[in-house]
């Protein structure tokens, strides 16, 4: 099995418990799989883990061949991230902030990535602003193009939704699509059930820290799966 | 560029453009030369250890101020997590952190030493090109702990509080040592006196700065 | 260990620490210029055997949690720590006990006193640290760095420490021991049962710390309901 992305085995202990217990997929270039899962079902430290901020108890991921442990830079380099924080500087300005995380990936030409995705995301005019001046809508649009600053492979979503006024989510829901024509891949989180279903290829269920849906988008029929998703929502209210 | 560039770049321009950190560093600086002026006698010559241990206690309580600031700017909003998101090494990441510490200090120092001079008497002005290097041993010891330990404070609760109490008694060892130094300096020793001590001081350096590259990464990754 | 077994150690631990105090005081001749003050010299230094051990633990323990990532190792870590401290602390009483009637001063800026003091302002901030971390692995990785860090910090602090100018006497130099036979015996005597006392506070210091953190565990699962 030689996957774009691989994920063997999953294992996360903390504290004493197991926030992940075997979690095992892949995905294929250009699939855009959307997981849900109860609070606490282990979403965020899955993505935490292949986003390498949070090291596993055991397993092992691979992108494109390169795995996490041995080729951490050329696995860093396939990734983008975009999570509840903007990872941004408020001293500096948008331009410098996007120069910067530029400039780290080793983007050719910088300057001018930074600039054309300003422009995607229509913050060219505020580009000499400092972030610390930016609205929380302007700093998420940002954040976006932030994550998409070295044309990642595999993009990681955690709850991009929430908390985005409508103009950043029309702004993402667009580059999203853009990125799907592409081929690139998408892992995204969220509890949202019409976003999460709208745009994904695959849709997984995460519960107690194992997998335990995982289906093509095509062959699922939404309303049976809310039911199905309700269902483990439920159960972990319950234990 | 490699990243060590970039980050130090980044940061020393942040500096350049709004100088909080020097300032700070200068101002508390200026603010305890006074303060332990308190300690001495009026109208008494003072003697090389008194005036030695003045100007460290100066420079190293100051250096605090920016220590904590270089290694907080990178918690706001969580830049921490950008950098590791990155292809950045972590050995390049703490190189840059130190630099930039070094600089500070530095530049702090620049104002704190000719302030040193001014208030207690220019006799020990004359020792000034040893006090350079003297200065930059030192610098690189507090540097090292500084930033391996403001990284450790950063990811605290009580992370700016907290810094000075694990920093001071780590480096006990260097004040004592670059105080003594500087006294000699001040009373006009030969080189031959206290080269050992300067060796100290650069083992010091060297030690804690390999065990900030091994160590460093433990501390910021989860 | 059964708990059968733990019980014998513990009293034979006993009867040996009651055996050093009477070498100490009874067998142990009376030092002719400092008199019965000298006799706190056994428990000073094997306090200070001990308090070393501890810290050379806790770095060895700080070094382990890095590479193998087991909460295990934090734990042998604190119960070091804690001891090395406590037995710091022994060091520096007796120290200013001892040096009231010989130095005719409380303190004095001793290059092995002024070490034990630095020692103890290291570890205390262990504490200090320890306290301020809530999330258990990062703790133990916070902990286990200052652990390394102030174990490295000791030839340094010890060498720096000369810059004060001595009055401790150097009782044991290379190739000779300025004591008589009896003092040396007593002296290994005190030594050995303060090993002992070491081990076996290590040993129960870090079960009991492994079965609270256990407890606390099991208390966030109940509280979590994820049991």
């Amino acid at each position: 099995m030689s996957c774009f992305l691989t994920v063997k085995n999953l294992f996360k202990e903390y504290e004493g418990c197991r926030a992940l217990r075997g979690v095992n997929f892949g995905l294929e270039k250009g699939d855009f799989l959307s997981l849900f899962g109860p609070n606490g079902a282990g979403k965020s430290t899955l993505l935490g883990i292949v986003s390498t901020l949070v090291s596993p108890s055991s397993g092992q991921i691979e992108i494109k061949g390169f795995d996490l442990t041995e080729e951490p830079e050329q696995f860093k380099k396939q990734l983008g991230v975009i999570s509840h924080n903007s990872l941004l500087y408020d001293h500096m300005t948008a331009l410098e902030n996007l120069i910067f995380y530029a400039s780290l990936y080793k983007v050719k030409a910088p300057e001018n990535r930074a600039v054309e995705l300003l422009r995607v995301v229509e913050l060219y005019p505020r580009r000499h602003s400092r972030v610390g001046q930016f609205s929380r809508g302007m700093r998420q649009r940002l954040s976006v193009a932030r994550a998409l600053v070295n044309d990642p492979a595999l993009l990681l979503l955690d709850e991009p939704y929430s908390g985005l006024d409508q103009y950043a989510a029309a702004i993402l829901t667009e580059q999203l699509a853009e990125l799907k024509s592409k081929e690139r891949t998408v892992i995204m989180v969220t509890h949202n059930l019409d976003h999460g279903l709208n745009s994904a290829t695959k849709v997984g269920i995460l519960s107690a820290g194992c997998l335990v849906f995982m289906e093509e988008r095509d062959s699922v029929d939404p309303a049976l799966f809310e039911v199905e998703y309700l269902r483990h929502v439920q159960g972990a209210v319950r234990a | 560029m490699s990243g060590f560039w970039l980050i130090l770049q980044k940061d020393l321009h942040a500096e350049f453009r709004k100088p909080e950190s020097v300032i700070s560093m200068v101002f508390f600086g200026f603010l305890l030369l006074v303060i332990l002026n308190l300690a001495i006698p009026l109208g008494s010559e003072i003697s090389s250890e008194t005036g030695a241990g003045i100007l460290w206690v100066a420079i190293t309580f100051s250096s605090i101020l920016g220590l904590n600031r270089t290694m907080s700017q990178e918690k706001e909003n969580r830049c921490m997590d950008g950098l590791l998101l990155s292809p950045v090494s972590i050995e390049e990441f703490f190189a840059a952190k130190m630099v930039v510490n070094v600089v500070l200090m530095l530049l702090a120092e620049c104002s704190i030493v000719p302030l040193f001079f001014i208030l207690y008497g220019d006799s020990f002005f004359q020792s000034l090109p040893m006090l350079v290097l003297v200065v930059l041993l030192a610098n690189i010891g507090f540097a090292a702990i500084g930033t391996l330990f403001s990284a450790i404070t950063a990811g605290t609760s009580r992370n700016e509080a907290l810094l000075p109490l694990l920093f001071y008694p780590l480096v006990i060892p260097l004040i004592s040592i670059t105080v003594k130094v500087t006294s000699m300096i001040f009373q006009g020793a030969v080189i031959k006196d206290y080269s050992s001590w300067l060796y100290v001081m650069l083992a010091y350096g060297c030690i804690f700065t390999g065990l900030g590259f091994l160590l460093l990464g433990h501390v910021v990754r989860e | 260990m059964s708990i059968k077994k733990d019980q014998i150690v513990v009293i034979v631990a006993a009867l040996l620490f009651c055996s050093a105090i009477y070498t100490v005081f009874v067998y142990a001749p009376t030092e002719r210029v400092m008199g019965p003050i000298q006799k706190i010299f056994y428990f000073h230094l094997s306090s200070a055997l001990v308090a070393f051990l501890s810290f050379f633990t806790a770095f060895v323990s700080g070094v382990l949690f890095l590479i193998r990532k087991d909460l295990k190792w934090d734990v042998v870590g604190v119960a070091s720590v804690e001891i090395g401290l406590v037995f710091t602390t022994l060091v520096l009483i007796t120290g200013v006990l001892w040096g009231r009637p010989v130095w005719n001063t409380w303190w004095t800026w001793d290059p092995r006193l002024t070490t034990s003091l630095i020692l103890w302002f290291i570890y205390a901030s262990y504490f200090i640290l320890r306290s301020s971390v809530e999330r258990q692995d990062k703790r133990a990785v916070f902990c286990a760095v200052l652990a390394i860090v102030g174990f490295v910090d000791v030839p340094i602090v010890f060498l720096s420490a000369r810059l004060w100018r001595t009055i401790h006497p150097v009782v044991i130099r290379a190739g000779s021991i300025d004591m008589a036979p009896a003092m040396i015996t007593t002296l290994l005597v005190s030594l050995g049962t303060f090993t002992l006392l070491w081990a076996l506070l290590l040993y129960h210091r870090t079960r009991t710390l492994t079965m609270a953190g256990r407890v606390k565990n099991l208390e966030k699962r109940l509280d979590g309901g994820i049991l």
